[in-house]
């Protein structure tokens, strides 16, 4: 389909009034267009600028709802301000924290890692989630400094360090150890054991060893389930290490 | 249920007698209940009624020795697979699960019906499910977006886990749930039923070497999901909106919208995007299933994806070739007129196999361990500790590809998979839709 300024017009002129149960035609053009964009930065710009533009105005949910969505395929740096304004919005953030969490422009994560700082509660978590998703190693320090704080965000904090795991994350994951809340501590001992099998995986055995042997003294002698789940997987660490010692 | 050293997970046992007047006191744990009366004298236990179902007959287990299990999502599915657990004369049912008043009530009668009491527990949060310990596995029919981290949290807590297909919804989720079901030694099955019994007539022959090399498959089943935009409607009362929603985008509540039905042209959730992948990963996950058991490529996934476009003339629709890295192709809805005149081998209309015609060597059809199916191979490997059937890697790998057809249907063009990567190689666009975010405070 050839790229038709007027034609876009119209269907983003649809989009704009579109609520859930309306006529969804236009979106369904605008998806054709986008995929028929595809190696086209000009025209694909123009759909990113044009679906940017939506959020910054006042339509329907639904309609920024799709604008979000389309930005999670095509969208670059240049959607980022309009995105992150969205941010601390309790019903459009997580739309536009999806968005964001897909754009690979490095603005994106900032405007994440921003958002971190600024926002509490259930939000602060969304924002960890993307940063975790983006795999963002410069969120370390930041998601590092929640883990000992309130137990639902440094939960939420430590699966992030886990899913990271970089040397960073996981040395700021061995420092929270000793971390008192049982929630909180079984999410570190869950991050870290994936960090132990990331290691061992990329052949970096002495470090999973050392890893899975302090998990497994920490948690000698517990009697609640999720020491003794920590334990039994920390000896089959123990003992996937000793046979890569072996095989080797 | 006699417990490896995981530990997690108790029995039945860990209420009192007055609670149930059914279990044994807490010391009977390491021991079998029936020594354990021995040894303290029946005097110590004489002011107490103990039946005959917890001390187990000829055709029912000890309590001790039953898996203690829950389910979450009991809708038309979950209820089926409930009904399959809660006769099992191996398994103590306690617990169900639904945001839904309506099925989480009908769930709980169902089982205090079994049991002759009303001692089974209802709850609306799995989280309050899988927090008790003397739960040894689930089983989990939720819609596709929960599978992943309801799976996750699973293993985390210590239960196994019997999870109906399709067992992920992205192809990000599928190594993390390995991972979870690995490190915590956990026993994780999919739910395909029929990859095993429907098939029968394309797997044993293959197996047997009849067809020789397998060349090609087709595979008959409908597209991928679609887009919701169904009305806002009043949420009624005796649903919880939120945590039906959970990780998936907030949407207006509406029936169509989450409605169990197997429908997947509209108004299910097996329809929509947010909430499944539709027939193509739904029906998709038994014919897939089934093609790929037959062919004996459970431990492959695909490496390249090809997509045919529409012609011109609108007579011959889009289609998508998954191959394989020994060169298998699998095509997604063929047009007729392309497939192979004689396949080697039918499953109704559903799935056409190619060999090369040269009989090769038998090999030994995997099957299920213990009784009854399915189920019984996921409770037989609970006690064992092998790893089921359709083991959550091999339903992982299964998935890969009906996954990669909608993405391929999704961007209208070929894409190439790194299999160690678990990534499409060079292709930023395929590898945003690689996963999606979760709402908070779901994360995954």
């Amino acid at each position: 389909m050839a790229h038709d300024p007027a034609s876009l017009d119209e269907l983003f002129a649809s989009l704009q009034a579109f609520d859930w149960g309306g006529d969804a035609t236009a979106l369904r053009e605008i998806d054709a267009a986008v995929i028929a964009a595809h190696g086209d930065a000009a025209v694909r710009a123009d759909l990113e600028k044009r679906l940017s533009a939506l959020l910054g105005g006042s339509c329907p949910r639904a309609a920024k709802d799709y604008a979000c969505r389309k930005l999670a395929v095509i969208g670059t740096a240049a959607s980022v301000p309009a995105l992150a304004a969205f941010l601390p919005d309790r019903e459009h953030s997580h739309m536009a924290r999806f968005a964001l969490q897909q754009i690979s422009a490095t603005e994106a994560a900032a405007a994440l890692r921003k958002a971190l700082g600024d926002l509490q509660g259930d939000l602060k978590i969304g924002m960890i989630s993307s940063l975790a998703g983006r795999g963002d190693a410069a969120s370390v320090p930041l998601l590092a400094a929640l883990v000992r704080g309130e137990p639902r965000i440094a939960v939420a904090a430590a699966e992030a360090l886990g899913r990271i795991r970089t040397d960073e994350a996981l040395q700021a994951l061995a420092a929270a150890a000793d971390v008192a809340d049982p929630a909180v501590a079984a999410a570190v001992a869950d991050a870290r054991l994936a960090g132990a099998e990331a290691q061992l995986r990329h052949g970096r055995r002495p470090e999973a060893l050392a890893t899975y042997r302090a998990l497994a003294e920490a948690t000698a002698g517990g009697t609640t389930p999720s020491a003794k789940a920590v334990r039994l997987a920390a000896t089959r660490g123990i003992l996937a290490c000793l046979d890569t010692m072996a095989a080797s | 249920m006699v417990r490896t050293s995981q530990g997690a997970g108790g029995r039945s046992a860990t209420r009192t007698v007055a609670d149930a007047g059914t279990a044994v006191p807490e010391p009977a744990r390491r021991s079998s209940r029936r020594g354990f009366l021995a040894a303290a004298g029946a005097a110590a236990v004489a002011p107490y009624a103990i039946t005959s179902t917890a001390l187990g007959n000829a055709s029912t287990p000890p309590a001790s020795d039953r898996i203690v299990m829950g389910g979450i999502g009991i809708g038309n599915m979950g209820s089926g697979d409930q009904a399959a657990f809660l006769n099992r004369p191996d398994v103590q049912y306690v617990a169900v699960c639904d945001v839904r008043q309506k099925w989480r009530e009908d769930a709980k009668g169902r089982v205090d019906g079994k049991y002759g009491n009303a001692d089974c527990a209802a709850y609306v949060d799995f989280r309050d499910l899988l927090g008790r310990t003397d739960i040894d596995a689930v089983h989990v029919a939720t819609p596709d977006h929960w599978h992943a981290i309801m799976t996750i949290a699973a293993c985390r807590a210590g239960k196994d886990v019997y999870l109906q297909k399709p067992e992920t919804l992205t192809l990000r989720e599928g190594p993390l749930m390995v991972d979870a079901a690995r490190r915590y030694g956990r026993v994780v099955s999919g739910g395909s039923q029929r990859v095993l019994d429907d098939y029968r007539e394309i797997v044993h022959p293959c197996w047997a070497g009849e067809i020789g090399a397998i060349r090609s498959v087709d595979i008959s089943v409908g597209g991928p999901s679609m887009p919701c935009s169904l009305p806002a409607l009043p949420t009624p009362p005796d649903i919880d909106w939120e945590l039906w929603l959970g990780p998936a985008p907030w949407a207006p509540y509406n029936p169509g919208r989450c409605d169990g039905n197997y429908g997947t042209g509209g108004n299910s959730w097996r329809s929509y995007l947010d909430y499944s992948g539709g027939s193509l990963t739904d029906w998709g996950a038994h014919h897939f299933g089934g093609a790929i058991f037959a062919t004996d490529l459970r431990e492959l996934q695909p490496a390249k994806v090809t997509y045919h476009a529409a012609s011109a003339d609108g007579k011959q629709a889009a289609y998508v070739t998954v191959t394989y890295p020994n060169g298998v192709d699998i095509h997604h809805n063929r047009p007729q007129q392309l497939r192979p005149a004689t396949p080697s081998l039918t499953h109704g209309g559903a799935i056409q196999i190619v060999g090369d015609g040269q009989p090769r060597g038998p090999k030994p059809v995997p099957a299920y361990r213990g009784q009854g199916g399915i189920y019984g191979d996921f409770l037989e490997c609970v006690k064992t500790r092998e790893r089921p059937f359709r083991d959550i890697e091999l339903a992982v790998n299964t998935m890969t590809a009906p996954h990669m057809i909608g993405i391929a249907y999704r961007l209208e063009r070929s894409l190439a998979w790194d299999a160690a990567a678990q990534r499409f190689t060079d292709d930023e666009e395929a590898n945003r839709l690689l996963d999606r975010g979760r709402r908070e405070p779901w994360m995954l």
